[in-house]
């Protein structure tokens, strides 16, 4: 393909595609049973359908824009946007679909791998049509997959440095940037310029700035907006529709937000939830939570408002510099438990437990990934030394054991509230 | 004040009459197939066995995985809280930092500070292995009634042979493949037990405290497997008078504070 490909052409091997209609149906039946479990929510924008479905079904944009899909939010979307494609976050949570992974897959890796895996895997499906593939190198389920995958699509592995050192490592971490760069311009035969990575850059620090007022609105209050409903309104923005009409329906959301006068003062505990991703229509921890009647009022999840608080900081018009401070952002601002050093997530954990004036903290662990399950060993000793009441939440994908977790969590309320 | 615990349960449904802090009734019934009507019955035994009237209650408390299956109750709790009010009660002259909880479909471990509110916590995943339903199915596999598996086990406890019994539907293939080379049943049901009880001895180590354990629950009532967690923490073991009603009897203790707290403030409590 080109010069930059880091798969050994010799072993290829011919795509593997599974039509399993009867996992296909299932997959639709979860979206909807999430869709019914967020349609109880009491109080919802007036535009909330528009971003449901742009999650549902991925919606077709102009045939000319190629798709780039990329997974985890350690790839720049920038980067994608700036080549003038589409770039969808491949990242999946229909506990369906885990099924469909295991048909080509071994069991024993995490659902997240297994689901977005199977989105490739249906013949018919949106993601075949993807044109290239970024991946970073973060987690052993991510780094495996981005070669099997590579069966499938042109695909870039994103290397990454073990430890968040900027210092030692934002140029490397830069060049890797623009090493995925000059795989896009391969596969896409465009050039980049650096003018078209500014503007990229520049729509998608509206984007930032709106997500932060989001969370800033309901961290005040946060009867204007359940968590949900935040979350459900972030991740349209992974789906590839173009940023500038995402920006215009949040504004209308936030215009709704800032118009809400609560009734009385309210009384629910306040939440930090961080751990593993929760992707749509994977929202059961999401939903329990606030079935139970608690409030999230913070997280550090790679998909949730964490995923998309901090702005690119351009200093310098350089494409370099535009580099650097891509690096900046997605490398050494991420919250991934793929890097050591904790000591960065734990304080960012104790930081939002102080500002937001929570109650405790939940730990979503998602089985099969040990990065998340180990991290919690040293979060839930530093957080008891501190007096924060902390719960670790362990589960999968599957909704079987929805009851014990309401217990568990139901049993921690009651110790957080002093019942 | 006369107040009632119902604990509904996955296998039993518990019952206990409180009045101030004297247990004037406390029962226990299979849960059968229609939780919330059986606990509705149980409640009217209960009852009729104190010879308090259904308005002579201050307060009915629910409690258990059915909590919010019945629509009699006043104040709903896990049976997390209900149990470690129901330990104080229960064992009032013990310092007891641990409880044990080994119940039809859950092992639950909690930690607890010495003035006996929660700590911390554990519960076993969505695995039923380890739990008093895993044992019923065991003794099922083996051909024997439930007590007779305990005194088997009571009988073998010395047993070397090992099993892992991690996963109940593993667990039985395990029993299958030992009773095909011959082993004895008593010394299958002892090392089931012993696998369970290591098990809850981790949970204890990770959580809580083994030396000032009590043990509640319908399993606390197997003495086989109180014997092997004893062996396993190391450590002796308190276990009230009516281990399985003791969440009953929290519940009940629950609604009491409840009442008696609000009777102190004024207005605006919420």
């Amino acid at each position: 393909m080109n010069d930059t490909s880091q798969f050994d052409a010799r072993f290829k091997l011919p795509p593997v595609r599974t039509d399993n209609p009867g996992v296909q149906r299932r997959a639709r039946v979860i979206e909807h049973q999430a869709a019914q479990s967020l349609a109880r929510i009491a109080r919802r924008p007036p535009d909330i359908a528009w971003f449901e479905s742009t999650l549902n079904t991925l919606p077709a944009g102009p045939a000319d824009l190629p798709w780039v899909g990329y997974f985890c939010n350690l790839v720049p979307p920038e980067l994608i946007e700036a080549f003038g494609a589409r770039a969808v976050r491949l990242d999946c949570g229909n506990a369906a679909l885990v099924q469909t992974g295991e048909e080509v897959l071994s069991g024993e890796i995490c659902p997240l791998a297994k689901s977005s895996f199977a989105r490739f895997l249906d013949p018919s499906g949106p993601l075949a049509s993807c044109r290239a593939l970024i991946l970073p190198a973060s987690c052993d389920a991510k780094r495996k997959l981005a070669e099997v995958l590579s069966d499938y699509v042109p695909t870039f592995i994103l290397n990454l440095p073990t430890e968040q050192d900027a210092g030692r490592y934002l140029d490397s971490a830069a060049r890797e940037l623009e090493r995925a760069a000059a795989f896009l311009a391969g596969v896409l035969g465009v050039r980049l310029s650096r003018r078209s990575l500014r503007a990229a850059i520049e729509t998608s620090r509206q984007r930032a700035a709106r997500i932060r007022e989001l969370d800033t609105l309901r961290t005040a209050e946060p009867g204007s907006l359940s968590a949900r409903d935040a979350f459900l309104i972030l991740q349209a923005s992974f789906t590839g529709i173009p940023p500038a009409e995402w920006n215009r329906r949040v504004d209308a959301v936030l215009a709704w937000m800032r118009a809400f006068v609560p009734a009385r003062e309210r009384l629910r505990p306040r939440l930090v939830l961080t751990g593993a991703p929760i992707i749509w229509p994977n929202f059961k921890v999401l939903n329990l939570i606030e079935e139970c009647g608690a409030d999230i009022v913070g997280d550090t999840l790679c998909t949730g408002m964490q995923a998309g608080w901090d702005p690119v900081q351009v200093d310098e018009p350089g494409l370099r510099a535009l580099w650097r401070a891509l690096a900046a952002r997605y490398t050494f601002a991420a919250p991934c438990p793929c890097f050591v050093s904790q000591g960065r997530r734990i304080n960012r954990i104790l930081e939002l437990t102080s500002e937001r004036h929570a109650h405790g903290v939940v730990h979503y662990g998602l089985r099969l990934c040990p990065l998340f399950d180990m991290e919690s060993y040293r979060l839930n000793r530093i957080l008891r030394q501190r007096g924060i009441p902390f719960l670790n939440l362990r589960t999968d994908y599957s909704l079987e054991d929805t009851e014990q977790l309401r217990v568990r969590l139901e049993a921690f309320l009651e110790t957080v509230e002093g019942n | 004040m006369i107040t009632a615990g119902i604990d509904i349960g996955s296998t039993t449904i518990k019952v206990a009459i409180l009045d101030q802090d004297r247990v004037l009734a406390s029962l226990v019934a299979p849960a059968g197939g229609l939780p919330a009507e059986t606990a509705r019955s149980i409640f009217r035994q209960a009852l009729d066995q104190t010879g308090v009237a259904e308005s002579g209650l201050a307060a009915i408390a629910t409690t258990g995985y059915g909590r919010r299956l019945v629509d009699f109750g006043d104040l709903v709790m896990t049976e997390i809280k209900a149990c470690a009010a129901g330990v104080r009660h229960c064992l009032p002259a013990d310092t007891i930092r641990t409880i044990i909880d080994v119940g039809g479909q859950d092992t639950k471990v909690i930690a607890l500070t010495p003035e006996g509110d929660i700590e911390e916590f554990s519960m076993n995943d969505k695995c039923a292995a380890g739990t008093g339903r895993f044992l019923e199915m065991l003794a099922a596999k083996l051909g024997l009634a439930y007590e007779e598996f305990v005194s088997a086990a009571v009988g073998s406890l010395q047993t070397v042979l090992q099993m892992n019994a991690t996963c109940a539907v593993f667990a039985e293939s395990e029993v299958v493949g030992l009773l095909a080379r011959g082993e004895p049943k008593g010394d299958i049901a002892a090392a089931a037990h012993h696998a369970i009880a290591s098990r809850i001895a981790s949970m204890v180590r990770r959580v809580a405290y083994p030396e000032q354990a009590c043990f509640v629950g319908g399993g606390a009532r197997n003495q086989a497997l109180v014997k092997t967690v004893e062996e396993h923490l190391n450590a002796s073991v308190r276990i009230p008078d009516t281990p399985q009603t003791v969440v009953a009897i929290g519940a009940a203790v629950c609604a009491q504070r409840k009442l008696q707290n609000r009777g102190t403030t004024t207005g605006t409590e919420i």
